[in-house]
């Protein structure tokens, strides 16, 4: 109960009052995530809910919402109810009102009434500038909540009387002619009116003063990290919601209907993961690009950590710090930030002369592993240089020779880092196109005979070089590239794959889902990195 | 032990103390007389240090008889801690740290060419002012040491090959624990992650880690400075058992604490300077320097 207007020990809330502004806050809240669902279309404004247009309602509930939000102001004012405000809503609050009234008086005073250029301006100063004021002079519970129901109510009468319907359009007047149609410029409005008149009753509810201010500043805290794992959600949902009929095409259950696997007949059949493409198959699938990226990923990361780690033992423990170590460091983290396709193309110039002359998997995996290697050296560096001095310290003062220090204390303690690093940079490096593009892959469709196996390819001779693997010499497809493929194939693509859209959504979701098990794998060593060190 | 009591400062810069030159020279002449019963076990002959352009110790020489606790006590930044991490070479590790003169154990000089510092190190131990122990297991943290050293062998290879000292180890471990006084407070988790221990048990494992080499002398730096009354009481009872059998040096700023547990007490003051050291009875009760009584009575330090 930090409050510097907080004279009581206990304040008795009047507990009506306390309810409804609790009510106006939800109420607003739900308003923010009707309008972010608007704006993903996730609903479309111009259905009707129950017989009422969603518009019509929206208008509803933000004259309701301005109302709540100004009566409360002048209760406050008024002494009704029992608060604590602060001589002023303050400077930024009055500057935000002012921007927002601003363009409200220019867009009523050109668009609905049609003054001309310098009226219209002066207008919205005016405007403006009366919003400014009553938020900045008058005493915090009338500046706060005035300015803001204001514009909720404007909003919703334009929404009512239907100036604001959907079939309107603001025709910019731009030599693009770019316009503003009312599927954006609705739900926009809307979670702008949202988030003023929640902030104010937020206030409201706390009675105003610096409580008041807690109040508002968590709401928008709140509101902001929600809408954060809203979009992540939306995102993951909207993928799994168009992939997964893709995914489960021919998918059968029952003994004996999968693939056999070490002459098992497994229960289960996914014909889109576990087949290539080919013209005699009954269903396509894109077995050869799922294994290619786990491939590429397993292969970058088996060349780069070992090397980032090695480089960063050395820039850390042994290097003098100086003039060389910084310039390594810039180095990396301009290497980091290279555009990929500048990677890919080092890669088709470099790597692909010295392995055949074909585009093959192990470039792939040597371009995106000097990718990944500058994530590595940071993150293993930072890790490193966290690692407290007093280890090295008493590993020293036991006669321990540094090296076998670095071995037993400095790595071990620095690996929950340099996992976090690995995470980061396979999540970057698995979604990659470019680079694979000009290094590694085939053609739009690889037949399943294609896939990299690997472990298979192994061949061994009594002649030198004694260990051949053309499987690594081969070039193959990997899921971002088959997605890229798929989407610039065009013409063609319907005669090979029956339904191209749920072909190439299913292709996405299961990028993603190999990305995020990526994720999972790299969260869990990290975890069991951390319990280790950790007394549990 | 002598009853002799000395006090030096650098005779040519007599600026800072009380005593006139002429007092300075007297003393020095005491002191080239003293003698303690028990043989040196480490000399410390005319050793400046400096970090970069800054002189951490002017012209210190001391020597320290075996199987007794000697404290080093002053004012922060006084030098002492600079002095201990000689003894044992630490301060090679700080790069701008540059050390003349000349510190001997049993009689051979420790800076030189050729000096194996990990058998320095291992014979010379130490234990810092915060507890460090390392993240792992308490039986890996006392068995670090050895194992390292390659004196135990409990690797996969050992295993399976049925040579594996884990017998050895675990006598070990149990041996440095109970002379650490820790073994009735940890016998039953010992595969527990050191670092959920008390701070006052994580230090008692630190000079059980210290001992697991078979030092011949311990040095401690502020070993208690972190800790509450009872442990630290704990590491005092310690310390003068461990004095029975190994040589330590410790660094203290706690006076009382000095005065309870040393046989042999070394005042540095402000400038890096060793200004008197003796038996700790003479020093605390008899000073033959004013700016020494004047340390230990509180009026300055």
């Amino acid at each position: 109960m930090a409050g510097a207007a907080e004279t009581r020990l206990v304040n008795r809330d009047s507990s009506e009052a306390n309810a409804a502004a609790a009510g106006a806050v939800g109420l607003a809240a739900l308003l923010f995530a009707l309008s972010l669902a608007a704006l993903f279309e996730v609903v479309t404004i111009s259905d009707p809910i129950a017989g009422i247009p969603v518009v019509a309602l929206l208008g509803g509930v933000l004259v309701l919402l301005g109302g709540a939000v100004v009566s409360f102001g002048v209760g406050s004012y008024l002494g009704v109810v029992e608060t604590r405000p602060s001589a002023s809503a303050g400077l930024v609050a009055a500057a935000a009102f002012a921007a927002v009234w601003l363009a409200i008086g220019g867009g009523v005073a050109a668009e609905v009434l049609n003054v001309g250029g310098v009226g219209s301006a002066a207008a919205a100063v005016a405007v403006g500038g009366v919003a400014f004021v009553t938020a900045a002079v008058l005493r915090e519970d009338v500046g706060s909540t005035l300015p803001a129901g204001g514009v909720s109510i404007l909003t919703g009468v334009a929404y009512l009387t239907g100036a604001l319907g959907p079939a309107w359009v603001w025709e910019l007047n731009f030599e693009q002619q770019a316009s503003l149609t009312a599927e954006f410029v609705i739900p926009v409005s809307t979670l702008a009116c949202a988030l003023l008149t929640g902030w104010a009753a937020a206030k409201a509810y706390g009675g105003f003063g610096a409580r008041g201010r807690r109040m508002g500043a968590y709401l928008l805290i709140y509101l902001n990290a929600g809408s954060i794992v809203g979009v992540l959600f939306l995102l993951l949902a909207f993928t799994a919601f168009k992939g997964l009929p893709g995914l489960f095409t021919g998918a059968a259950l029952g003994p004996g209907v999968g693939p056999a696997v070490f002459g098992i007949s497994l229960p289960v059949s996914l014909p889109f993961v576990t087949n290539g493409v080919a013209l005699l198959n009954e269903f396509q699938g894109v077995l050869p690009a799922i294994a290619g990226t786990i491939w590429l990923v397993v292969g970058a990361v088996l060349f780069a950590v070992p090397l980032g780690v090695g480089a960063a033992i050395f820039l850390t423990e042994y290097a003098e710090r100086g003039r060389f170590t910084q310039i390594v460091e810039v180095a990396t983290n301009g290497l980091w930030s290279t555009p990929s396709i500048v990677f890919g193309l080092f890669g088709f110039a470099f790597l692909v002369p010295r392995f055949g002359g074909n585009k093959s998997l192990i470039s792939g995996m040597l371009t995106l592993g000097f990718m990944l290697l500058p994530l590595v050296l940071i993150t293993s560096r930072e890790a490193m240089l966290a690692v407290p001095d007093e280890y090295r310290d008493a590993s020293a003062a036991l006669g321990v020779s540094k090296w076998q220090t670095i071995r037993s204390v400095v790595v071990p303690a620095a690996l929950p880092g340099v996992v976090t690093g690995v995470i980061l940079g396979v999540g970057r490096i698995a979604g990659e196109t470019a680079p694979i593009l000009l290094t590694m892959t085939g053609g739009t469709f690889v037949p399943g005979g294609q896939t990299a196996d690997v472990i298979g390819g192994f061949q061994f001779t009594s002649t030198p070089p004694f260990v051949a693997n053309p499987e690594l010499l081969q070039a193959t497809t990997a899921l971002p590239f088959q997605l890229y493929a798929l989407i610039t194939a065009g013409v063609g693509l319907g005669d090979t794959v029956s339904s191209p859209e749920q072909f190439q959504w299913a292709t996405a979701f299961v990028l993603l889902l190999i990305v995020l098990s990526f994720y999972a794998i790299g969260i869990g060593a990290r975890y069991y990195f951390r319990r280790k060190l950790q007394y549990e | 032990m002598s009853e002799t009591t000395h006090t030096t400062t650098d005779g040519t810069d007599s600026t800072v103390g009380t005593t006139t030159g002429e007092t300075d020279e007297r003393v020095r002449e005491e002191w080239r007389d003293y003698s303690f019963d028990a043989p040196t076990k480490l000399g410390v002959d005319d050793l400046d240090v400096y970090y970069g352009d800054d002189r951490a110790l002017d012209g210190v020489s001391m020597e320290i008889p075996e199987k007794s606790v000697t404290a080093l006590i002053g004012p922060s930044g006084c030098g002492k801690s600079t002095f201990l991490r000689c003894l044992n070479r630490m301060n090679d590790r700080v790069s701008s740290a540059r050390i003349d003169g000349s510190v001997t154990l049993d009689g051979q000089e420790i800076y030189q060419d050729g000096v194996n510092l990990v058998e320095l190190r291992k014979r010379v131990g130490m234990v810092f002012q915060s507890p460090n122990p390392f993240p792992k297991s308490i039986r890996e943290n006392v068995a670090y040491g050895p194992e390292k050293h390659g004196d135990l062998d409990t690797g996969v290879l050992a295993r399976l090959l049925g040579r594996s000292d884990e017998e050895r180890r675990d006598e070990l471990v149990e041996r440095c624990l109970r002379d650490a006084a820790l073994w009735d407070e940890v016998h039953d988790r010992l595969d527990d992650n050191a670092l959920g221990l008390s701070g006052g048990q994580q230090q008692r494992l630190c000079i059980a880690r210290c001992l697991s080499v078979d030092p011949e002398v311990i040095l401690m730096d502020e070993p208690a400075s972190a800790l509450d009354p009872i442990a630290t009481a704990k590491i005092e009872d310690l310390i003068a058992e461990l004095s029975e059998e190994y040589t330590v040096v410790i660094v203290t700023h706690n006076m009382q604490q000095a005065a309870r547990i040393s046989d042999q007490t070394a005042v540095f003051l402000t400038g890096g300077e060793l200004v008197e050291y003796g038996d700790t009875d003479h020093v605390f009760e008899s000073p033959q320097s004013e700016r020494v009584e004047d340390y230990i009575t509180g009026k300055f330090g």
